[in-house]
């Protein structure tokens, strides 16, 4: 809402104050007229009170009357016609919440006067769309572009001394990290556009094949990874973001837990997924700017780990899912118990 | 062995053919899918490394278009991890994945791993580090000491030899070593795998076989 001042009174304020001018008007006019009828025409002078029997005869009840109906039926053609207006409003403010692309408000049932209003709404609308889908490509293929020149550089600082060519290693993993990250970040904004078929997601799968696949990773780097079933119940979601989430969780992990340490995926209890890690534990408060500062891209750090949790946050809100942290049990968890087809 | 490097970045194919050289592989470069059709008719090789995206044609649809045909293991290099889970999800014929950027070491490791897939023009020897297991002979030994294992811990050791670097789940374990009329007990895996465990320990290759708990063992890929 942009200021409700005097100025933006309301359609019923404004046919009100009409009315009561018109009222005001008509009682005047009416009035004069009774006026020349019996004070200035009459052959005998009347009496006030019938003079009061006259006013209430032909200027009271007639307006009365007249701007009842004409309330009423004003009232009505109003909300009528403004019903179509109110429910495009609610349309688009639900469909932002969830699919920010490839809206269209229904403006067929608009009155007259507002339909070039409509049509300028949708107009607008598909500006942003096109808009948002130039942005996802640029991004898409910047990322691929990318990959090719940090192989490359990879390749070419192994020729270096070791002791010179691993620190710059590290950077090329981070900046290589980061673009994965952009990418996902891209993919996610069109799977939500287009709204692909929802899959059944087993969480004990999704972990398992992550924990399998990551485990060789961790060790390289020292540090171990483990499973743990604690039922895991299915749910309906798109279980290559599911997995991309976890995975942004066990790499974090990996990152806190120190050298020796177990990081250890949980799948279950019910539509949860969980990591838990040997680092210090994240607070509710530190997750939460952390989730939000990587939205703001240019505050992400260069290892990724701001970005890892906003794009995390953004995938459990496209699930209608929560990111929570237990810091006593040092576990980040994927709850998707309140998403659509979760058992409970 | 010889491999064939499929990549239109022909810098990147230079440097990694040169870097392969080290690791004791031949490498041929192929900038093109056509040139990669000539390259296979003049020659037979172990393996291809194959860039997904090329100037004249998809690698992947090449890859259908091949099917049927005898192709040596494929390692696939692509520009980002998710697509690489769907190229192993298809059945495309990409019997691995690289995601970009790489190490070579990671590449020898890889292709070395193919080459010893079963099916594969497999040496006959697996090895990891100073352990080598010769299938054939159903010998295992330490450097020059021979392993003293049971028949049972063979088998685990060449399954777990042929994916060295990789995670081989509980099931896979139980499904290779034991016949589906015995029945199996809970803890018979865990029981075989520790047991081999003490023989490589006692033989000095600590710390080799790893327990990933909830999802399987992984026998490290040492150089």
């Amino acid at each position: 809402m942009i200021g409700a001042s005097s100025k933006t009174r309301s359609l019923a304020g404004r046919l009100g104050l009409g009315l009561g001018l018109v009222a005001l008007v008509g009682a005047l006019v009416l009035l004069g007229l009774v006026a020349v009828e019996y004070i200035v025409g009459a052959e005998e002078p009347i009496t006030s009170v019938q003079l009061a029997h006259e006013v209430a005869d032909h200027v009271v009840a007639p307006l009365f009357v007249l701007l009842g109906l004409v309330t009423l039926a004003g009232s009505f053609v109003i909300r009528a016609a403004l019903r179509p207006l109110a429910r495009a409003a609610l349309d688009v403010d639900r469909a932002a919440q969830t699919a920010p692309r490839g809206v269209r408000i229904d403006y067929s049932g608009f009155p007259q006067e507002a339909q070039p209003f409509g049509a300028a709404v949708n107009r607008l609308l598909e500006r942003l769309d096109a808009a948002a889908d130039a942005q996802e490509a640029f991004a898409s293929d910047a990322a691929h572009e990318l990959k090719t020149p940090l192989t490359i550089i990879a390749l070419e600082l192994e020729r270096l001394p070791a002791d010179v060519g691993a620190a710059l290693r590290d950077d090329v993993n981070a900046l290589s990290r980061l673009v994965d990250q952009l990418l996902l970040l891209a993919r996610l904004d069109a799977q939500v556009a287009s709204q692909p078929p929802r899959d059944l997601v087993d969480p004990g799968s999704v972990a398992s094949e992550l924990v399998a696949s990551l485990a060789p990773i961790a060790l390289k780097a020292s540090r171990n990874m483990a499973l743990e079933d604690s039922g895991g119940a299915n749910f309906l979601g798109r279980r290559e973001a599911v997995a991309a989430a976890l995975r942004n969780l066990v790499d974090n992990a990996l990152r806190v837990t120190p050298e020796g340490g177990t990081v250890t995926v949980i799948a279950g209890p019910g539509a949860r997924l969980a990591v838990r890690d040997e680092g210090p534990g994240l607070s509710a408060d530190r997750l939460a700017d952390l989730a939000q500062r990587g939205r703001r891209a240019g505050h992400a750090s260069p290892s990724g780990a701001g970005l890892g949790l906003a794009i995390v946050a953004k995938i459990m809100a496209a699930h209608g899912g929560a990111l929570c942290t237990d810091a006593a049990r040092r576990e980040l968890i994927l709850d998707f118990t309140r998403t659509e087809g979760a058992n409970p | 062995m010889r491999i064939l490097i499929v990549e239109d970045a022909v810098r990147l194919a230079a440097l990694l053919a040169e870097a392969l050289a080290k690791h004791g592989f031949t490498c041929d470069r192929a900038s093109t899918l056509s040139a990669t059709e000539d390259a296979l008719a003049a020659a037979t090789y172990d393996a291809i490394i194959l860039d997904i995206g090329l100037p004249d044609g998809d690698g992947l649809d090449w890859l259908r278009r091949k099917r049927g045909q005898s192709l040596p293991p494929i390692l696939a290099l692509t520009a980002r991890g998710t697509l690489a889970e769907r190229i192993a999800g298809l059945d495309s014929g990409v019997d691995d994945y690289l995601t970009k950027p790489f190490a070579t070491d990671e590449v020898a490791a890889r292709l070395r791993a193919l080459v010893r897939r079963p099916g594969a023009r497999a040496s006959p020897v697996l090895q990891s580090g100073a352990l080598r297991l010769d299938v054939a002979a159903r010998r295992a030994t330490m450097g020059e000491a021979p392993l003293e294992l049971s028949r049972r811990e063979l088998d685990l050791l060449e399954l777990l030899l042929r994916r060295a670097g990789a995670v081989v789940s509980r099931e896979a374990i139980e499904t290779a070593l034991y016949s589906f009329d015995v029945a199996v007990t809970p803890n018979a895996v865990e029981a075989t795998v520790s047991r081999l465990r003490k023989h490589l320990d006692e033989a000095g290759a600590t710390g080799i076989l790893h327990t990933i708990r909830g999802v399987g063992y992984l026998l490290e890929d040492r150089p």
